[in-house]
């Protein structure tokens, strides 16, 4: 385990009952590094980041968190990991400023200011709306300056503008040099924040790697759209579209073209266009999303098993 | 001592004193239900409360019935709505151990026991007089063990029942029959035989008769006394390895 390991996760199982919730997941994150995990509902997200916070006991596998173990050093482990937990709460008469005292031993000023609750300090934590809320939890999650910093649904509830204040707040951990583990279903989210994204079905991971490389290896083809009048057939024509690099299909449809294929594709067709003097007005191009790549990957995995754990670890490293 | 230890309860503490259930059943009913209670039977020394004086008689019972509603009601009701709500684990996440919030109730539910019944010997002593207290050590050893057992019993409910709903249904089922048959309801000489019967196995009617006895200076306490003291070691060592200390 190098210095900048944070988390290393190897063989690591989980069962409830006969259920195997995780299933020999192997996992790292580095110091300044956002890690992903995403995947469908039960896919084993949450019960991951349990394990790696040593508030569930794993069945089976090693894990190292900041060169301790969950298991046996759980208290040392949560002195260096800030958490925002699904599903959790806190007492409904504990003030905002109370809860930061208790939590972080200090005021948090600074955090309440950036994160727009230094005005609700005096209320109490049942009065809070759901953002603000989530807010709160992000607060102190970070109040102690973990080094490790685990978000489970980061923006659940949270409007466009404070969404953005905290994925601003998560660039800035990890340009501070901090790790952060994020359990998300918002993909968007998972494409502006990670350096790598884990995409989990039943306990396994099916891939792993950056955004833009899942993107490319699952999402599927860049779709070019325009309405293409009759007199320019003949120079725009499917047959004259198919025959430009990185085009692989071309369909017309009522005067309507659509043409997939690679990212090349979409500067020849631009070429093309121009050259023939023909600008179209409704002109679009769609890019492959990570939630394509994602919905593309799970569809095929839910047709077969999920790939062996070893050649997982593999893919991992290869990625990094 | 451990810091976030003495955050956790500093903040329980603070928290006791925002909670309506706690305010009621601890603070307000006990001495209510004293008033009513110690004023109905008069002040003349009476054979059914062993030739002293009622009100008297029910001012030292009454500081039982303190301890039986933080034991049966606040303490387990608190607890297993952290435990409803995910308070406990986001505690757990945030690095406190988990030893530590069995013993932040512990400290809780005894300072409240005390406070609570600091204020119903106040009202008590503005009222009906404070009796002279004759054996003060064995009175404070039965208030103290007693107050130790039930706290220990609320800790123990607290992380065994899955919801406040539960917590708070199976509190109330056990306070009251405590409380009118144990404590504050009418004395034993009123009682016929089986009621009798059954008051003499409960918890709390041991603890009220090892306090009450000592203070008052009637019957024997020591049998009672070693009752409760039996009491809240099992419960304390109950609630102990319930919570994981």
């Amino acid at each position: 385990m190098s210095e900048t390991d944070v988390v290393t996760v190897r063989g690591l199982r989980k069962s409830y009952g006969a259920r195997a919730v995780v299933d020999g997941l192997d996992l790292d994150v580095k110091a300044g590094e956002i890690v992903g995990l995403v995947g469908a509902n039960g896919a084993g997200k949450t019960t991951t980041v349990e394990c790696v916070q040593g508030l569930r006991r794993p069945d089976a596998g090693t894990l190292r968190v900041l060169s301790f173990d969950p298991v046996a050093q759980p208290e040392r482990v949560r002195a260096l990991v800030g958490s925002q937990l699904q599903s959790s709460a806190l007492p409904d008469r504990l003030r905002v400023g109370e809860a930061v005292r208790l939590f972080g031993g200090r005021n948090g000023d600074e955090l309440l200011e950036q994160f727009g609750l230094a005005e609700r300090r005096r209320s109490a934590f049942a009065s809070l709306s759901g953002g603000e809320r989530q807010r709160l939890f992000l607060v102190l999650a970070l109040v102690n300056g973990p080094r490790l910093v685990i978000l489970d649904e980061l923006t659940q509830g949270l409007d466009p503008a404070a969404r953005r204040n905290v994925w601003a707040a998560v660039d800035q951990l990890r340009a501070d040099g901090t790790a952060v583990l994020l359990v998300t279903h918002e993909l968007d989210e998972a494409e502006r924040l990670c350096d790598r994204v884990v995409a989990m079905r039943a306990g396994r991971v099916l891939d792993a790697g950056p955004p833009r490389d899942l993107v490319a290896r699952h999402g599927g083809a860049v779709r070019i759209c325009f309405t293409l009048p009759a007199d320019m057939m003949s120079r725009l024509g499917p047959d004259q579209l198919e025959a430009l690099p990185g085009v692989d299909d071309v369909s017309y449809q009522a005067g309507a073209l659509t043409i997939r294929g690679g990212r090349a594709a979409i500067a020849h067709v631009g070429a093309a266009l121009v050259s023939a003097g023909w600008v179209p007005p409704d002109l679009s191009v769609q890019m492959p999303s990570l939630e394509d790549a994602l919905v593309g990957l799970l569809e095929r995995a839910g047709t077969g098993p999920a790939r062996d754990t070893t050649t997982e670890h593999e893919l991992i490293g290869a990625f990094r | 001592m451990n810091t976030a230890l003495v955050r956790l309860v500093r903040a329980e503490l603070t928290l006791m004193t925002r909670e309506p259930l706690t305010l009621t059943f601890v603070f307000i009913f006990p001495v209510v239900t004293m008033l009513i209670i110690g004023g109905a039977f008069g002040t003349k020394p009476d054979v059914a409360f062993d030739w002293v004086n009622p009100s008297h008689w029910y001012v030292a019972s009454y500081l039982t019935v303190v301890i039986a509603a933080t034991g049966l009601i606040m303490v387990p009701v608190h607890l297993a709505s952290y435990r409803e709500r995910g308070v406990l684990r986001r505690f757990a996440a945030a690095g406190f151990p988990r030893w530590s919030f069995a013993v932040a109730q512990l400290v809780t539910g005894l300072a409240a026991v005390a406070t609570a019944s600091a204020v119903l010997l106040a009202v008590a002593a503005l009222t009906y007089g404070l009796p002279t207290v004759h054996h003060p050590a064995q009175t404070v050893i039965g208030f103290v063990l007693g107050a130790l057992a039930f706290v220990s019993i609320g800790v123990l409910l607290g992380t065994v029942l899955p919801s406040a709903r539960s917590a708070q249904a199976v509190g109330l089922v056990l306070f009251f029959p405590s409380f009118l048959l144990g404590a504050g309801g009418p004395p034993p000489y009123a009682m016929g035989p089986a009621l009798r019967t059954v008051a003499g196995y409960l918890p709390l009617t041991r603890v009220t008769d090892a306090v009450r006895d000592s203070w008052l200076g009637v019957g024997t306490a020591t049998g009672s006394l070693l009752v409760v003291a039996a009491l809240a070691v099992a419960a304390t060592a109950l609630a102990v390895r319930r919570a994981g200390l």
